[in-house]
């Protein structure tokens, strides 16, 4: 793999979950060989790097996030051999491999969980957060409110509370032990030492409890992290530590500290108001809060999607704007779950292709480092009746023929049914009729990927917002050095005409960067463009 | 005279920015500082608060106003482009201020706006008077609600007055637009309305904008417009009317934007109102109480001794426009003592109805005709100050009521009048 | 001697009859031009009265008055009346022209000289007509304006008007007839100047309260006519 430091700032990053993509022992559920099998479709794609989502064993109450071993793999995936045929595979294609790291709770069905619940004078006792009340930390949010009435539960066994931020089966661990946090070191080391290339660290705002706070964002928790990522720095030059975090962008900024905490981290407020900006007509809500996103040191990075394996949540907005969206997006109470709307990306955006590509467009041009979702690249669609979020996490859909082309396995026995219906069946969205033609949504992130990666400005730019008075009018210029692009995106249905205040760039030659053809030059008057329904442009500015 | 003479490239331009729209509040305005801003700001926030999801848009056509009433209007406009401020708001809200060519004028900026509504689709438009100083958030929730969701075309304002204001209104032009159209609008001569993008675009094919008349008396004309053309009519209750300076309190002048552009509007609708002979009421939308009865002191004494000085030295001048009887019943009234003075319905109607006959056949020039009548209202007036002296509210608009029922019963005559003789 | 005297005669009654046949043709030429002139002035009568009657001439001489002054005096409406003008002036031409043929001198002058006159008779016509047209409209104007802002003796202001555009228009008219204009003139300009030092000293000494309440009603309309302890009224 090259050495370079900063690769995360260039990566394009894939999202999946190895049950999902590709089953080579006809058991219905995807596993490590399928993955292995399938590089060489991602490589196509041109995604450089990979983020797992946990595959760890595992009871599965949770999707895998209630983990029970930390350093081997659920039998239904494989085993730890199958995992290094396919991280070894992934580096000779030059793609970098993230793996999930849950630091904040184990599944109850931990072996550490079972001893420390097993009696009060346990070595591993204090692993975990007890009390004899469920009075402490009082006023502390609860996260999933659809499920969850408290944050403590009553183990019978051992006849106390303790606590858990998530579900009541994941009690979460005492990062105020020494011990777990040099357990956890341990856990991440196994895995660096196996080749990984960095982890998304999950639910890392709850570590720490104190009492008379929220238990989130606390100095303390930050002190826990800036530990491990020193020990990173040290031993793993070149790793990289990608925090989820919902929350503010202001609380956001504290993950990055000094350059010496996390490397990357998900801005979760900007992706609902992406989709809120599209149903407006009005680029407010984008502008708005990227312009209240604090800046953040060098070697750090913002990470983007617009969809992922969780609701779309509404939590970080205000309740007239989470109104807004339930009305406009989620309009059936069976989309709606926890603060959030459980849809995939083409569904939310009616299979509309300009929409899907418009925000596309400006996913892999915004700052930061995008981040697509299995399965969205070819516009599959969800299954709001299944349960919980599982309605995004059906199976990839290769072919048109049997399941789809996931599993040789008998139908009902797949870990998710299917989607059939007739626009987002199997039949209708697959991998295998999108590669024949270039005009298929695939095709057009193939190219869309290969032009993002085409320059550095995009992942490593400033961004400067040009406030034209059309307001349906997304336009900025992404800067590095001397390198300038234009990046002008229509939110609008309708076609629009839009004139821009260029007046700095005087004299530029503008070029369209898919195309590659020369627009006019700019000159003193303000540069006119015009743009079909959802359109977008990215120009290259060139002086000659 | 097409559109595009009222907008200027400049607000072209804003138009274009401003792209679509589904509520548009119109404000015309000609050195306003002293009030516009408090009435913009009021507007702003009954459109967060009633059409928070609407695009809307804030449209000032201004005279060439020298003050800063453009910077205060477009001071209301909630964009990205500003430093991050308190204000909720889901979109951007334009609010844009140009001004429109020719001399100050209000039919010129009402043409504007009208033009404005029609480039911009907006389904639900309204017309805010820019001395609203009594408005209130909710005005704009009355006014745009009825015409948003589609129910009326057009509705008018009604105000909490006294008794005494408006004397004009209550005993002239209401009567008489009812009269002639056959609709009890109450307010037809509106400095707030609101009207539906379909009857947007039929006010702008109208004949008003090429006539002098027409464009003085553009509310009136406006408001005959929307009856003529059969547009579903409603009138909602607003609050206090604002207290108005003492430019608009000239009489000729408000005779001109009304009377004037009344009698001028029988002409081409001749068919449509000679043909009945009753009015229909039109819905009341949140009704609300009217009139008010603190007391007042007026110098009623002036509007008689105007009246006297009217009939005696205007004489010539009557005598070409009043049949004979009139002329000598008026004569006769004239010689009453003050006490026993009283312009009566019948007689007052009768008058007002051989005007517009006169005015029709153009006896001398229209603009005379229509200066001629004040002093015979200004008895009016007088007659009707001491009338209502002790009524209550219910008891004026009874009053109102039964000359308005008179008016009617009289029109036949107007009719012979209007084809026959002199 | 007889002879002499039948031959006298004779040779007279010859020179006579001799003259008269030189005469005759000219005589004939001259009913000739008559005659044809009174076709085409029938025919000028018949177009003017045509147009005028499509510009609804009677109306607008309604505005000036006209009809009223025609009406007293028992002559017929003004289309009427000058499609007939029309008639005569033409004829007349005509009618001149014919005995210009006739060669009788000292005629050619008096028919050149009216033909010049013509034109300027016309102009004084339309001077008389529109200045008579304005000065009664605006003594209306100036009777409604004074009457609606309460104003004292608003006729005396209306006449003072109609008098004054009168003058005015009279002393054009005689000026274009060329009837002792520069009388006229002086005569105009005495008038007015007198008119005007009048109206100063008036308003200078006597009319002070008038002429400040007439500027005030002018310049500074916030001070309205309400008393103190009066409340306000809005027609509207």
């Amino acid at each position: 793999m090259p050495q370079d430091a900063l690769w995360y700032k260039d990566a394009v990053i894939y999202q999946v979950h190895v049950r999902t993509f590709f089953d080579t022992n006809g058991d219905g559920i995807g596993d490590f060989r399928g993955l292995a099998q399938k590089l060489d479709y991602l490589q196509e794609l041109g995604a450089n790097a990979i983020w797992l989502m946990p595959f760890f064993p595992s009871p599965l109450r949770d999707d895998g996030y209630d983990i029970a071993d930390y350093t081997s793999v659920h039998p239904n995936y494989g085993n730890l051999d199958d995992f290094k045929l396919f991280l070894n595979a992934a580096h000779e294609r030059g793609i970098r491999v993230i793996v999930e790291m849950v630091l904040n709770h184990t599944s109850d069905q931990h072996p550490w969980f079972q001893e420390s619940r097993s009696s009060r004078d346990n070595p591993r006792r204090d692993w975990y957060v007890w009390s004899d009340t469920d009075t402490k930390y009082q006023g502390v949010r609860i996260i999933f409110v659809d499920t969850e009435l408290s944050n403590w539960a009553w183990d019978p066994v051992s006849k106390a509370y303790y606590w858990h931020r998530f579900f009541s089966h994941q009690p979460d661990l005492n990062y105020d032990n020494p011990a777990v946090r040099e357990e956890m070191w341990k856990v991440m080391q196994f895995w660096l030492d196996l080749g990984v290339d960095g982890f998304r660290l999950d639910a890392v705002p709850y570590l720490v409890e104190r009492e008379g706070t929220s238990c989130e964002n606390l100095p303390e928790t930050h002190a826990v992290l800036r530990e491990l990522r020193a020990k990173l720095d040290e031993q793993f030059p070149g790793k990289m530590l990608l925090a989820e975090a919902n929350q503010w962008p202001a609380h956001l900024r504290a993950y990055f500290a000094e350059g010496d905490e996390f490397h990357m981290a998900f801005h979760f407020p900007l992706m609902p108001r992406m989709f809120m900006g599209l149903k407006l007509e009005d680029r407010k809500p984008i502008t708005e809060i990227l312009k209240q996103t604090p800046q953040i040191p060098q070697l750090c990075q913002w990470c983007l999607f617009l969809r992922n394996h969780d609701e779309l949540t509404l939590e970080m907005v205000t309740d007239m704007e989470r109104d807004y969206m339930y009305d406009q997006y989620a309009r059936d109470k069976h989309m709606r779950i926890n603060v959030g709307i459980r849809r995939r990306l083409a569904p939310l955006l009616d299979n509309d292709r300009r929409r899907i590509e418009l925000m596309n467009g400006m996913l892999m041009s915004f700052p930061g480092t995008p981040i697509i979702y299995y399965g969205d690249e070819i516009g599959m669609g969800d299954n709001i009746y299944l349960g919980d979020r599982n309605g995004v996490r059906t199976p990839m859909q290769w072919d048109g023929g049997w399941n789809g082309g996931f599993s040789a396995a008998d139908p009902e026995s797949l870990y998710s049914p299917l989607m059939l219906n007739p626009v987002y069946g199997y039949q209708a969205v697959n991998v295998q009729s999108q590669k024949r033609f270039d005009h298929s949504l695939l095709s057009w992130m193939k190219r869309i990927v290969k032009v993002r990666k085409s320059t550095p400005v995009f992942g490593r730019g400033t961004i400067d917002f040009l406030y034209p008075e059309n307001h349906r009018i997304l336009a900025y210029m992404r800067q590095l050095e001397k390198e300038s692009i234009l990046v002008v995106n229509n939110l609008s249905s309708t076609a629009q005409a839009v004139e821009l205040d260029l007046r700095r760039f005087k004299g530029n030659i503008l070029i369209e960067m898919f195309g590659r053809n020369i627009f006019p030059r700019v000159g003193d008057l303000p540069y006119l463009l015009t743009l079909g329904p959802y359109q977008f442009y990215w120009f290259r500015l060139r002086k000659i | 005279m097409s559109d595009e003479s009222v907008l200027t490239d400049e607000f072209l331009r804003q138009l274009i920015n401003v792209g679509e729209a589904d509520i548009l509040v119109g404000v015309p305005t000609y050195n306003n500082a002293a009030t516009v801003g408090q009435v913009v700001q009021t507007i702003r926030a009954g459109l967060l608060k009633y059409f928070p999801r609407e695009r809307a848009v804030i449209v000032n056509a201004d005279g060439g106003s020298r003050d800063q009433t453009p910077d205060l209007v477009r001071g209301a406009s909630i964009n990205d482009a500003q430093v991050s401020t308190d204000i909720q708001a889901l979109r951007t809200l334009h609010s844009i201020s140009a001004e429109y060519p020719g001399e100050p004028s209000t039919g010129t900026a009402l043409r504007t706006i009208l033009a404005s509504a029609d480039l911009l689709r907006a389904s639900a438009c309204a017309v805010i008077s820019p001395d609203s100083t009594t408005i209130e958030p909710d005005w704009i929730e009355r006014l745009l609600r009825p015409v948003y969701q589609g129910t009326y075309d057009f509705v008018t304002p009604l105000y909490r007055r006294h008794k005494f204001d408006g004397l004009l209104i209550r005993n002239l032009v209401y009567p008489m637009t009812r009269a002639f159209y056959g609709k009890r609008v109450k307010e037809p001569y509106a400095s707030e309305f609101a009207f539906s993008g379909p009857l947007g675009t039929h006010f702008l094919g109208q004949e008003i904008w090429t006539h002098e008349a027409g464009r003085t008396g553009t509310e009136i004309s406006l408001t005959i417009s929307a009856i003529t053309g059969g547009y579903k009519l409603a009138q909602t209750f607003l609050g206090a009317k604002p207290h108005v300076d003492a430019r608009s309190a000239d009489l000729v002048a408000a005779m001109r934007q009304t009377v004037g552009a009344l009698f001028w509007s029988l002409e081409p609708n001749y068919q449509l109102w000679s043909s009945h002979a009753d009015s229909q009421v039109i819905p009341t939308l949140s009704p609300g109480q009217e009139v008010t009865l603190e007391p007042l002191r007026i110098n009623r004494r002036r509007l008689l001794g105007m009246f006297h000085s009217g009939v005696a030295e205007l004489e010539p001048v009557l005598k070409q426009i009043l049949s004979p009887p009139t002329i000598s019943e008026l004569q006769r009234i004239a010689t009453l003592e003050e006490d026993e003075f009283s312009y009566g319905d019948e007689l007052w109607a009768r008058t007002v109805y051989e005007f517009a006959a006169s005015y029709h056949k153009s006896v001398i020039s229209r603009d005379h005709i229509v200066q001629a009548l004040a002093p015979l209202y200004r008895g009016r007036a007088f007659t009707f100050l001491v009338e209502n002296r002790e009524s209550t509210g219910e008891e004026v608009e009874q009053n109102i009521e039964s000359f308005c029922l008179t008016c009617e019963r009289l029109k036949p005559s107007l009719v012979e009048l209007w084809n026959g003789r002199k | 001697m007889r002879e002499m005297i039948v031959n006298e005669l004779t040779q007279a009654t010859q020179e006579l009859i001799r003259e008269f046949a030189r005469f005759l043709p000219r005589l004939l030429v001259m009913l000739i031009v008559v005659l044809v002139g009174w076709i085409i002035a029938y025919l000028v009568k018949w177009i003017l009265r045509s147009i005028l009657r499509l510009v609804n001439f009677d109306k607008l001489s309604e505005g000036a008055g006209a009809a009223q002054l025609l009406n007293k005096a028992a002559l017929p409406s003004s289309t009427e009346l000058v499609s007939r003008f029309a008639f005569w002036v033409a004829w007349l031409g005509f009618v001149l022209l014919g005995t210009s043929a006739l060669g009788i001198l000292g005629m050619q002058e008096y028919v050149s000289r009216f033909f010049i006159f013509l034109p300027r008779v016309i102009v004084a016509l339309f001077f008389m007509f529109f200045g008579l047209l304005a000065a009664s409209f605006f003594s209306r104007a100036a009777l409604l304006w004074a009457v609606n802002t309460n104003m004292p003796s608003p006729r005396l202001l209306s006449s003072a008007v109609r008098v004054l555009i009168t003058i005015f228009t009279a002393s054009a008219v005689f000026e274009e007839l060329g009837l002792a204009d520069s009388t006229m003139l002086l005569a105009f300009a005495i008038v007015m100047g007198a008119v005007m030092l009048g109206l100063a000293i008036a308003f200078g000494i006597g009319g002070q309260h008038l002429a400040r309440r007439f500027l005030e009603s002018r310049f500074a309309p916030e001070k309205k006519e309400v008393k103190e302890g009066e409340d306000e009224l809005s027609p509207l």
